[in-house]
Formats: structure tokens, C-alpha cells, sequence
């Protein structure tokens, strides 16, 4: 009896839990085998890659230590896409999460009208494939476009302005079309976020005498600040991933001015004269470094404010 | 080193054939022993060599066959394909055409999955053919069929379709084009009172007339479209411009110099500035690739459109009212119409080759050999996509008008240049070293044209001078690794310009 009572509360061994609960791990093997080979294993194999010659002609490389990464170093597109990726993220992220939550503040509210409407009409870009998204933009700014059309009879310019083929406007009107394209579904974070936080804090705010401004400082502003790491670390993995918007709506160009570090790495594995898979997966590998780098300054940068507010 | 790369290829295709391929032989052996008296002359009639399925081979047998010929769909379909298929009920084709940037990218994915189709094109891939035959991309063709003595035996070079003495691919089509003809809306042309029958034939007089073609037309309409989203498409304007210039090409062959950076390359950036200077480009150029430009040309936003002789066939399947409103061809304009330099092109290359992993090379050889018949190649011509290998073909094939313009002037213009690779074959390992050099031409033109750049003379001296650069390390690199090439290979001193420079040239040196 001793020894029965004993047994709920002994460790089980390895082996036996797997051969008790093998079931749980029957279950979970699609789940183990597609994270493996959808992505563990393509992780893995470029940081291989990256230390190989591999013209995309051959059917394997040859090991070459560092070298595609001192060539990256000192390649001055790599640098140029590199930074058109920065300024996307910098850009583009601040706009799509504040101008997502703006829209969420006056769409959560009742007396808003056409409220299910205008969350509809915000959310369809959202389904709509980024490649078509890309095509139709070509042709709203063009410089025959609508867009232009409107400006010009408007007189708020007097020629038209070539959005996507003037080196100095394609980066940005790239990252205008992706907010524009994906603000729905920040919007969509957002009105799930402002629907936690109790009517209850609004109506005691409003009996205490406090304004809209008041409300939204004091108690939407600080209950939201945990979604908004969130949000904003979706929305950076976002903008990061905006491969088939650039390629249809510019290529990378005009000369190389909206060329993102997608693009590029693209362009060096199909689409140079001896395509360089080494090259391209170093310049993937390298990128990703340098954006860790940064994403970890960019927590102790945080982490020291949020030490600094609380010392206060 | 790529002789043995060569011989390992060969050895790799004798290796793979099957058992059934070897009775295959063995039986053709026998039944053309036992035919012998009857043939005349089997070598060099352009014949199977096996039997396997294409001689009635009982195993059901699906050739997989890859190509960017959009213009030739129904052709294929229709006069190849089903025509086979009907004579061999066992085999099926399953065609899949792509636009060449996705097929580059396409076949390299699946060459390293194995699954590459049996028959491909290999346009997008940039690189030469015999860099691809080095690293064991194909089977030799004359493995399986005998094409030395077909249609298109004639046209083999060394380098080109033969690799090591072995037969890889055949010219299909003809190497005398190039894509810089103006093809014209002529319903645009007539509203504009431009006569379409007057050709431009000088830079001024075609400024000129696109002056005429944008102002004299609806609001909307203009006279050019130059897709500059496109960097290889603004290259291939600069460059020929340029040979109408004197250009030589991007190498003059008597020194084996790249003269990017020369005055007729000048000449037309400058030429190219003013176009745009005068308002005749579509301002939505910027953003367009060739086959936008083609669609908006369709459309009537834009009276002409420089590009290839296979614009017509394309038309044809896509837009096919843009043909029947009317369509003319104008020859490319030079500086002075009476010194006109030419421009020059590669003898063709093979436009469909065998690829390493086919499992039935015997049948797919024997179906890429209907092609080499006159009445395949007349037919050809009729599809109006490149011109065929017999170029004479086009005269009694059933062609638009323009398109047989457009060949009589290709005629006129185009001259075939040296190819260091005929000369050596181990230049293609030069050309497998070379990495590209950025910005190129194409998208120095387009920082040009797009207000990003300025100086255009510096962007393509410095062009000019890290190409020269890097082939010099590339020869030195590849000499390394075994290959016996030098400079000298790029040196043609018998060239001349005007005429083409064929195998008796070679042969001289």
C-alpha cells in the first residue's frame, strides 16, 4: 500500500513517459517534422551555404570559409539594400502601428457611424495578395495615373511626380502601399486591445471630470503599452518580409533606390550572370546578424528607459 | 578542365541508358543491318539513331518539355506535340511555357531537385551554354538522332552546339535579329499624319517624327514607350544605338577591348537623354517591364515601341486587335543613314537543349528532331516569333507584311560577330568566373533616364574599367584551375565589321 501511494509522486524515466504518453508525441510530430523542415532545416542550411562557392549552375559548393562575407563587406549594394530595409522598418512600422491606432480609438467607439463598414473597407487590402496589390499601385502612381491626376487638378502640383520611377520617391511610396496594404490587420490588434480595458475606468475617468485627451493619456495610453510591444514586433517582422510588394510594384529600382535586402538576395541567387546561392545566403545570414544586433540594442535601450521610469 | 568535365558528361549519358534503350539500339542495329541495302545513305539524313519508344516502344512514356515561346503555343501543340503523339500513341508532351526570368529561376530549382524537364530553353539563364554543358546541364543530342546531316546540320558551330566533338543542340532559329526594331501603331501614325510607309531612317528624323507622333495625337498617347523598370532592356537600347553609331559591340574584336566607354556609346546615352528631354517617352515608363510596355503599346498609349521581330506572334496570342488595327516596322535609325554601322550578334545558339536527367533521352532527341523539317521550320516562320535558322523561309512563309519588313532590314543590319568560345572552348571557364559588375550599362541608363545619375561618362568608364578588371582575374582564375585561355582569345584580328564572321574566319586563325 506504502509503495502504491508512493508511486503517483516518483519521477518517471524517459523512456517510460514515452512509451505511457506516445500518443502526445504521435500528436505533435506534424507539427516537430514541418517546423524541421520548413524551418530549422532552411535556417540551418544557409548559414552553410553562406560559407560556400556556390555558382546556382552547379549542383553543390565548395567550402570557402569566410570569404563571401568579406566580399559582402566591402559590396556597396549590399550596404544600399541593407539600408533602404532600415529606412522601410524605421519608416514604415511608427506609421502602419500609429495610424492603425488612431483608426481603432475612433472605430471603437459607439457613436462612431458605419463603424462594421469602415473596419471592412480597412481590413480588404488585408486579403489581398500583395503581388496584385504591387500591379494595381503601378498603375494608380503612374504618372498618367489617378493619383497624379487628382494632384495636378487640384493644383497642389503642377507636373506630375513618377512615385515609383523616380529614385528619390520609390522607396516611399513602397512603404506608403505596404501601411496602406496591411493596416487592417494592426487595426484589427489594435480594436482587440482596446476591447479589454473595462468600461468601468472610462466611466469613473468621466465622473472625476476628465476629457477625451485625459481618457486617452491615463488609461487607453498605459493599458495598451504591453500590446504595443507586441503589435510593433509583429509589424517589424512584417516589414521585413515585403518581397513580392517591391517586386511588382519597382523591382528594387529605379537604380537600386527601393532595392530591399529581399530583393537583393534575390537578384544575387536567379538573377545574376552566374547566380551565387554562397553569396546571397551570406548576405541573409549577415543581415539577419546585423538586425539582431540592432534588436538587441534596441532592448537595452528599453530596458534602461523602463529602469529610468520606475527609478523616478 | 572542361575537357574532362566534357568527357565525364558523355560517360554520365552512356551510363544512363537503360536496358530498354540498349535492346532499343541492339534491335536498330539489327533492323538497319537488315535495312542497309534499302536506306539511302542513312548518315547525315538527319534520322533517329535509337529506336526506343519513338519506334514504338510499348511503356507509356511523358516527355516534359520547358520554354518562354509564348508566340509558338499552337504551333507546338498543334504541328509537334499531337502530330508525335498520334505516331506514337505512348508518348505524351506536357509543355510548360514561362516568361525567361521565372524559367531561369524555375530550372535552377529544379536541376538541384532532380526534376528538371527532358527538353528546356534555357533563356533567363545569363550565362553561356558551354558554361552549362561544363557543369553537366545536358546529354549530347547525337547520342540519339543524327543532325549533322538534318536541315540545320549546316549551322553547327563548335562551341556553340558542339561541346567536345559532341552534338548538345541545334539552331532553331536565326541569329540575324535584334530587338531594337520600332514597331509602329500605324492607326496612332495616321492620325498623327505621320505616313507609316516613310521609315525614319536617321536619329534626328525620328525624334522628329515621335515629336509628331506625341503632339499629334490624343491627350494620353505618346510617342515612345521605353520600359525602364527593365535594366536589361535599356542595356540592349544603349548598345544598339550605339552600333548604328560604329559601336563594334560592347568588345572590339581587333584588340579584344570593351569599349563601353567609347564615343558611340556616348553618343546614344546622349541620344537616349534627348528623347526623354523632348517629352516623347510615356511618362509611365519608369515603371513598366517590356511586356507592360507591349500591353500599353496594345492599348494605344504609345505610338512606338522598340523591341524584337517576335513581337507580332506575342500580339497575336494576347492581343490580337492590336495587329489587325495595323502594325509597321520601321529599320532601327542611325546617326547618318549613309554610314550606318551594324549591329552585331552571336551565331544562334540552341534554343531547346537535353537535359542531363531526362529518362527518356532517346524519344525526347527524336521529338526536338521534328523540328529541323523545312515544312516545321516554314511553319515556324509563320508563327512570326524569332525568324528561323533558313531565314529565306520567311519569303514564302504566310507572314504580316511588317514582320517580312522587319527581316529584310535584320538583314540589312545585323552581322554575326567572333565568339572567343568557338575559337576556346575553355573560355567558358573564364566566363563562369566572372562575377557581374554593378551598375552595368542597363542600369546606368536607367539612373540616367530616371534623374539619379548624371555623369554618365564616369558611370561607364568605371563599368568599363572593373570589367576589364575582373575578366583579367577571371582568366587568371581559371587559368589556375587548368584552363589554357588567354587574352589573346578575345583578339579577332581578321575581323571586319561589315561582314559575318563565319567558319572559314575561324579557320584562318
Amino acid at each position: 500500500m506504502d509503495h502504491m501511494t508512493a508511486t503517483p509522486h516518483r519521477e518517471r524515466s524517459t523512456l517510460r513517459r514515452l512509451r505511457e504518453d506516445w500518443w502526445i508525441y504521435l500528436f505533435l510530430l506534424p507539427t516537430v517534422v514541418g517546423y524541421g523542415a520548413y524551418t530549422v532545416y532552411p535556417l540551418v542550411a544557409s548559414w552553410w551555404y553562406a560559407f560556400l562557392d556556390w555558382p546556382g549552375f552547379a549542383m553543390r559548393g565548395t567550402f570557402i570559409g569566410l570569404a563571401n562575407f568579406k566580399l559582402l563587406w566591402h559590396d556597396d549594394l549590399f550596404w544600399n539594400a541593407f539600408t533602404n530595409s532600415l529606412v522601410f522598418l524605421i519608416i514604415s512600422v511608427p506609421l502602419r502601428v500609429g495610424l492603425a491606432l488612431a483608426l481603432a480609438i475612433v472605430l471603437n467607439r459607439p457613436s462612431t457611424p458605419f463603424r462594421g463598414l469602415f473596419r471592412t473597407l480597412l481590413f480588404l487590402p488585408v486579403v489581398t495578395t500583395g503581388a496584385i496589390v504591387g500591379v494595381v499601385f503601378t498603375l494608380i502612381l503612374d504618372a498618367d495615373g489617378p493619383v497624379n491626376l487628382a494632384l495636378v487638378k487640384t493644383a497642389l502640383i503642377e507636373e506630375p511626380v513618377n512615385f515609383l520611377g523616380n529614385a528619390g520617391t520609390s522607396l516611399y511610396s513602397a512603404i506608403g502601399v505596404w501601411v496602406w496594404k496591411w493596416l487592417g490587420i494592426t487595426l484589427i490588434y489594435w480594436l482587440a486591445a482596446l476591447q479589454t480595458i473595462p468600461h468601468e475606468l472610462y466611466e469613473a475617468a468621466r465622473i472625476d471630470g476628465a476629457g477625451p485627451w485625459r481618457e486617452f493619456r491615463y488609461i487607453t495610453l498605459p493599458l495598451l503599452v504591453p500590446f504595443l510591444l507586441i503589435i510593433t514586433l509583429i509589424d517589424m517582422v512584417g516589414a521585413l518580409n515585403v518581397f513580392d510588394l517591391v517586386m511588382t510594384l519597382t523591382g528594387g529600382g529605379p537604380a537600386f533606390s527601393s532595392e530591399v535586402i529581399e530583393v537583393y538576395i534575390y537578384r544575387t541567387a536567379f538573377q545574376a550572370t552566374v547566380p551565387q546561392l554562397g553569396y546571397a545566403s551570406a548576405a541573409a545570414v549577415l543581415f539577419g546578424l546585423l538586425t539582431m544586433v540592432l534588436a538587441v540594442l534596441q532592448a537595452i535601450g528599453v530596458r534602461s528607459v523602463r529602469r529610468g521610469m520606475a527609478a523616478r | 578542365m572542361s575537357a574532362g568535365r566534357d568527357t565525364h558528361s558523355v560517360a554520365d549519358a552512356r551510363r544512363r541508358l537503360s536496358r530498354r534503350q540498349l535492346l532499343g539500339h541492339a534491335g536498330g542495329l539489327a533492323l538497319t543491318a537488315a535495312a542497309l541495302p534499302a536506306l539511302p545513305g542513312c548518315t547525315g539524313s538527319g534520322t533517329p539513331r535509337s529506336r526506343g519508344a519513338s519506334d514504338g516502344d510499348d511503356g507509356p512514356v511523358t516527355i516534359q518539355w520547358w520554354d518562354q515561346f509564348r508566340p509558338l503555343t499552337e504551333l507546338f501543340e498543334n504541328e509537334l506535340f499531337a502530330p508525335y503523339s498520334r505516331q506514337h500513341p505512348n508518348v505524351k508532351v506536357q509543355r510548360r511555357q514561362l516568361d525567361a526570368p521565372d524559367l531561369a529561376q524555375a530550372l535552377q530549382l529544379a536541376r538541384r531537385s532532380n526534376q528538371l524537364p527532358d527538353v528546356h530553353s534555357i533563356a533567363g539563364l545569363q550565362t553561356s551554354a558551354a558554361a552549362l554543358v561544363a557543369t553537366g546541364w545536358f546529354q549530347p543530342i547525337d547520342e540519339f538522332v543524327d543532325l549533322e546531316g538534318s536541315p540545320v546540320g549546316q549551322y553547327l558551330y563548335d562551341g556553340i552546339h558542339r561541346f567536345e566533338g559532341r552534338v548538345y543542340t541545334f539552331p532553331l532559329f536565326s541569329g540575324q535579329w535584334h530587338d531594337g526594331t520600332p514597331w509602329l501603331n500605324t492607326a496612332l501614325a495616321e492620325q498623327a499624319g505621320v505616313d507609316p510607309a516613310e521609315v525614319a531612317l536617321t536619329w534626328d528624323a525620328y525624334r522628329k517624327v515621335l515629336r509628331q507622333l506625341t503632339t499629334k495625337t490624343p491627350d494620353g498617347v505618346y510617342g515612345l514607350l521605353m520600359p525602364m523598370q527593365e535594366p536589361g532592356y535599356l542595356g540592349s537600347r544603349l548598345s544598339t544605338f550605339a552600333q548604328t553609331a560604329g559601336a563594334p559591340g560592347s568588345i572590339d574584336w581587333r584588340t579584344g577591348e570593351y569599349v563601353w566607354a567609347s564615343e558611340p556609346f556616348f553618343e546614344a546615352m546622349e541620344y537616349l537623354i534627348a528623347l526623354q528631354r523632348d517629352g516623347v517617352i510615356h511618362p509611365g515608363s519608369a515603371s513598366m517591364a517590356p511586356r507592360d510596355a507591349r500591353a500599353r503599346w496594345a492599348a494605344g498609349q504609345g505610338a512606338v515601341y522598340m523591341w524584337g521581330p517576335w513581337i507580332i506572334g506575342g500580339l497575336l496570342v494576347a492581343e490580337p486587335e492590336a495587329v489587325e488595327r495595323g502594325i509597321a516596322a520601321w529599320r532601327i535609325p542611325a546617326p547618318d543613314a549613309n554610314d550606318r554601322g551594324f549591329i552585331h550578334t552571336e551565331p544562334a545558339s540552341g534554343p531547346f537543349w537535353l537535359s542531363s536527367q531526362s529518362q527518356h533521352p532517346d524519344v525526347a532527341a527524336d521529338l526536338m528532331l521534328q523540328m529541323t523539317t523545312d515544312r516545321f521550320l516554314t511553319l515556324l516562320a509563320g508563327a512570326m516569333d524569332q525568324p528561323p535558322i533558313q531565314i529565306n523561309l520567311v519569303e514564302e512563309a504566310d507572314v504580316h507584311e511588317a514582320y517580312r519588313a522587319n527581316v529584310e532590314f535584320m538583314r540589312q543590319d545585323v552581322r554575326q560577330a567572333p565568339v572567343p568560345q568557338i575559337r576556346n572552348p575553355d573560355v567558358a571557364d573564364v566566363l563562369v568566373e566572372m562575377q557581374d559588375i554593378h551598375p552595368n550599362p542597363g542600369e546606368i541608363v536607367q539612373a540616367v533616364l530616371t534623374g539619379s545619375e548624371s555623369n554618365y561618362r564616369a558611370a561607364l568608364r568605371e563599368y568599363n574599367d572593373k570589367l576589364t578588371a575582373e575578366r583579367d582575374r577571371a582568366i587568371k582564375a581559371a587559368r589556375t584551375k587548368g584552363a589554357e585561355v588567354s587574352i589573346d582569345d578575345w583578339v579577332f584580328e581578321n575581323w571586319d565589321p561589315a561582314n559575318d564572321y563565319d567558319q572559314a574566319k575561324y579557320a584562318e586563325l
